[in-house]
């Protein structure tokens, strides 16, 4: 079941039996999917970390691709400052792409 | 090739499949389409190729219409929200996360338009980054099951993924592990297209007479 099927069924489950309360075990189940999404998780293999741990690197994972983002934007802006391109150069760069 | 065959054994029909995928450069076969659609709605179809040729396609259109600032610090912002747009128009409004980007782009780009057409009014304030969609209210509290500094950890990660202060922490995290995703797939794409421009970068153009 995908990440956001299991959580329509959590959510659908609480609103049956008449709380919003969900279950530890499905929070740390969820957690644990992010977990394996991390880069430290090859490093980790499948040992349990604590969940504040997992949003801690989460966040500081985000971070730095935000980083990384913008320093991407910084050169491609450097890059495309020469000239407009022509409808040909950007048809060699998009087969360099494909 | 003259081959009449009334009934296609399973082999041959399997390889029929797999000759459009190739054909199609891979583009999904029409038979898988519908169980296609559903696996790509996992935060792992910003891994797969096609989403990387389209995103990486729409980044280049984007990125020729971006005023070339010439090195201006205002260049790098165009080209990162550029960018930002693009990636969430490839996640095809499946996520919270791309709306907001998109909301958040419109709203910016109607208040810089605002501020040109009446330069001597200051530019009204759009209040808040409050998301026009309405969040179920009652379910935040599920997260103080466990400490506060999870809690806190939580809410630190809403203000990092686009439009997603108010979540409960479940659609939290679904929400982070897309965003993560597709991310990771701008970083992978944008540094190809940097690659790729620099290795056809044209050389300045000064004209260098020829030696007589």
């Amino acid at each position: 079941m995908t990440l956001l099927n299991q959580i329509q069924t959590v959510r659908s489950r609480s609103r049956q039996s008449g709380s919003s309360r969900i279950t530890d075990e499905q929070i740390s189940d969820l957690v644990s999917k992010l977990q394996d999404l991390l880069p430290e998780a090859r490093l980790r293999g499948n040992d349990r970390v604590p969940s504040s741990r997992v949003l801690q690197e989460t966040c500081s994972y985000i971070r730095s691709l935000h980083r990384e983002v913008d320093d991407l934007s910084e050169r491609l802006s450097e890059l495309l400052a020469t000239s407009d391109m022509s409808t040909a150069q950007a048809a060699v760069i998009r087969s360099l792409l494909m | 090739m003259a081959s009449s065959s009334s009934t296609i054994p399973a082999a041959t029909a399997g390889d029929e499949r797999d000759r459009k995928r190739k054909r199609a450069g891979g583009e999904e076969p029409e038979t898988d389409d519908v169980a296609g659609r559903r696996r790509q709605e996992a935060p792992s179809r910003w891994r797969t190729r096609r989403e990387h040729e389209i995103y990486s396609s729409k980044l280049l259109d984007a990125l020729r219409l971006v005023r070339a600032g010439g090195g201006l610090p205002s260049a790098a912002r165009e080209v990162r929200q550029a960018a930002d747009r693009a990636l969430a128009v490839a996640a095809r409004g499946r996520s919270r996360w791309s709306r907001a980007v998109l909301v958040l782009a419109s709203r910016s780009r109607a208040r810089a338009h605002r501020v040109r057409l009446n330069s001597r009014a200051p530019a009204p304030q759009p209040q808040g980054r409050r998301p026009s969609t309405t969040d179920a209210p009652s379910s935040s509290g599920s997260s103080s099951s466990s400490a506060p500094a999870l809690a806190r950890k939580a809410q630190e990660l809403g203000r990092l993924v686009p439009g997603c202060r108010k979540l409960p922490f479940p659609a939290l995290l679904s929400e982070a592990s897309d965003y993560i995703a597709a991310l990771e797939m701008q970083v992978r794409a944008m540094a190809a297209l940097a690659q790729a421009l620099a290795s056809v970068a044209p050389s300045p153009p000064s004209t260098s007479p020829s030696p007589s």
